[in-house]
């Protein structure tokens, strides 16, 4: 080596281990203050009663909420809904992009297919509650196929309402699940497929037995992000039903909604809150850890 | 068999376009067309509306507000986000895992949960009704995509490129900004494009936050009612396209790499 060659740095071996922790820590700082900051507070707030004067009231808050019907309905209604939800999304999803994978134009129908997931949630909420309620489209295009039911209410029946959300987010966010399963498919060895067809295999048999068991993990990570999603599901309840009819509909993100912003309870919302953080600091724990590749590869 | 196969694909094509082309004609009918006795299916088409709605409503100003907001809300997931991907990506330190995946875990949070905590934390900084506010809302709210993302694309970049640098001498945040940030660039687009997405889409947060001066496009939508003219589905409609055209370009740039993105990096292709 000659003298004109810059010598290597040393830091001090302090400097070496702290450097990634000094590179981490303004987002998990930040990221604190968005779920240790709340999770602290809304167990603080949910032993608090009163609108502008707290008042401390111990577990009474809790007391109340799990004997609270409409709590408990509306995590009835979002299980179901979420469910019924997650499983169409999954069976159309996986349907199209079984369908179009080896297309030879499957990037013009992925556009295609990805339009309706570009639009605000909102806004697509505003369009299926003019088709079904306002503008009554659905309700004429019925009539036009022979439906005798004249003008359905949509908003009167419970199963209807639920309907309504089902297909709403069905429609939103299908493509979500579709684009995810596509890139499975697309990114999965072509030559597999190939020696089991000339093996004599069918088409059927070669996507149930081989190309679906491959595609396991993809899955389940995309029915994880989704599923997460659906459990939080709040948009079209607020647009499209607001809980009607008499609140069958409320999901709980709307049920805390409702409680802290319309009935200004915002100890009792806190309540359900805390529950809720509960329920998703477990699920979380396990989902993560279980389907997201850990970073030792690196 | 590939008939069946072209008709299924032709039908869920109509499903997911047929919507859309019917609400662009809610944005161009005059608004006795939208809520009539019986449904219209021819309108007369118009643009004559859309005077009346920029003058009535502070269309603009909401536009603004969303672009203020997303942009700087993807600025601080970046600014923070980067380097925290880097160090997870590239060094071996106690802790990792659990960090990476603290990380992961806030992605998993309900947004209404948090609702109550964070309306009262900027209430109490005297921000609530800001767009700054709605910017480290929708920050906080994609921090964990951003990281994620950006960190599977690090993960790719040979090790020989920095060790190279290393022996001539540069530091590490030097290796970072030269070379590992230009190298890993889809990434960082992928990522940007996505939160920017799902920070125009936010609907709960920015219910809470914004009351008057600081509506976003997203949230503004549920303005166009009240009145003796109902909802105005005309003026939904056109704020709708707003955001869906610019969200649409963004979509078609990165759209080789938008299940990566989607699955923070988990699936590739």
């Amino acid at each position: 080596m000659t003298t004109t060659a810059r010598p290597i740095r040393r830091r001090s071996a302090f400097m070496r281990n702290a450097f990634p922790y000094f590179m981490l820590a303004p987002a998990v700082i930040f990221l604190l203050g968005i779920t240790l900051y709340p999770g602290i507070y809304a167990l603080y707030r949910s032993t608090m009663t009163g609108k502008f004067k707290l008042e401390f009231v111990g577990l009474q808050n809790y007391r109340e909420l799990i004997v609270d019907s409409t709590f408990w309905e509306s995590l009835y209604n979002t299980l179901l809904v979420g469910s019924l939800t997650l499983a169409i999304e999954f069976v159309i999803a996986m349907t199209m992009a079984a369908l179009v994978y080896r297309d030879p134009w499957v990037k013009a129908w992925r556009i295609v297919f990805l339009l309706p997931m570009l639009l605000m949630p909102s806004a697509v909420s505003y369009i299926w509650k003019l088709l079904f309620n306002d503008g009554r489209i659905i309700s004429d295009l019925l009539g036009k196929l022979g439906s005798t039911l004249g003008n359905i209410d949509f908003m009167s029946s419970t199963s209807l309402a639920r309907m309504v959300l089902v297909i709403t987010d069905v429609w939103q966010w299908t493509p979500f699940l579709f684009i995810i399963f596509v890139a499975g498919l697309q990114g999965m060895d072509k030559e597999v497929e190939e020696a089991a067809r000339l093996d004599g295999a069918t088409w059927p048999k070669i996507f149930f037995n081989i190309s679906l068991p491959l595609l396991r993990p993809v899955i389940a990570i995309a029915l994880v992000l989704r599923g997460v999603d659906i459990l939080t599901m709040f948009t079209p309840v607020h647009v499209i039903t607001q809980g009607s009819p008499a609140g069958h509909t409320e999901t709980v993100s709307y049920f805390i909604y409702r409680t802290a912003f319309k009935s200004f309870e915002q100890g009792y919302a806190s309540a359900a809150s805390v529950l809720v953080l509960i329920a998703t600091i477990i699920l979380s724990q396990t989902l993560v850890r279980r389907f997201f590749r850990s970073g030792t590869e690196a | 068999m590939n008939a069946i196969r072209k008709l299924t694909l032709s039908l869920w094509a109509i499903i997911c376009a047929l919507p859309i082309i019917w609400f662009a004609s809610i944005a161009l009918r005059p608004h006795n067309e939208i809520i009539a006795p019986q449904p219209i299916y021819f309108p007369t088409f118009t643009t004559e509306t859309w005077a009346k709605i920029f003058a009535e409503w502070p269309i603009m100003n909401y536009f603004k507000n969303s672009l203020l907001a997303v942009s700087g809300s993807v600025f601080i997931c970046l600014l923070l986000g980067i380097p925290a991907a880097y160090a997870l990506a590239r060094y071996k330190f106690k802790g990792r895992e659990d960090i990476g995946f603290y990380i992961l875990s806030t992605k998993m949070m309900a947004p209404a949960a948090v609702a109550i905590p964070m309306f009262v934390l900027f209430g109490h900084f005297h921000l609530l009704d800001t767009v700054w506010a709605l910017m480290l809302a929708y920050a906080a709210m994609n921090m964990s995509i951003v990281v994620w993302i950006i960190r599977s694309y690090m993960m790719e970049i040979p090790h020989e490129i920095e060790d190279a640098a290393r022996t001539d001498g540069a530091s590490d945040l030097r290796i970072l900004w030269s070379i590992i940030i230009p190298m890993c660039m889809p990434g960082i687009i992928t990522a940007a494009v996505i939160a920017a997405i799902f920070a125009m889409n936010e609907y709960l947060f920015t219910l809470i936050i914004a009351s008057q001066h600081a509506y976003p496009l997203s949230v503004a939508l549920a303005n166009f009612s009240g009145g003796s003219d109902g909802i105005i589905y005309n003026a939904i409609a056109l704020v709708a396209f707003m955001a869906f055209f610019p969200v649409l370009l963004l979509v078609i740039l990165i759209q080789n790499h938008l299940s990566r993105g989607l699955t923070m990096g988990a699936v590739k292709g």
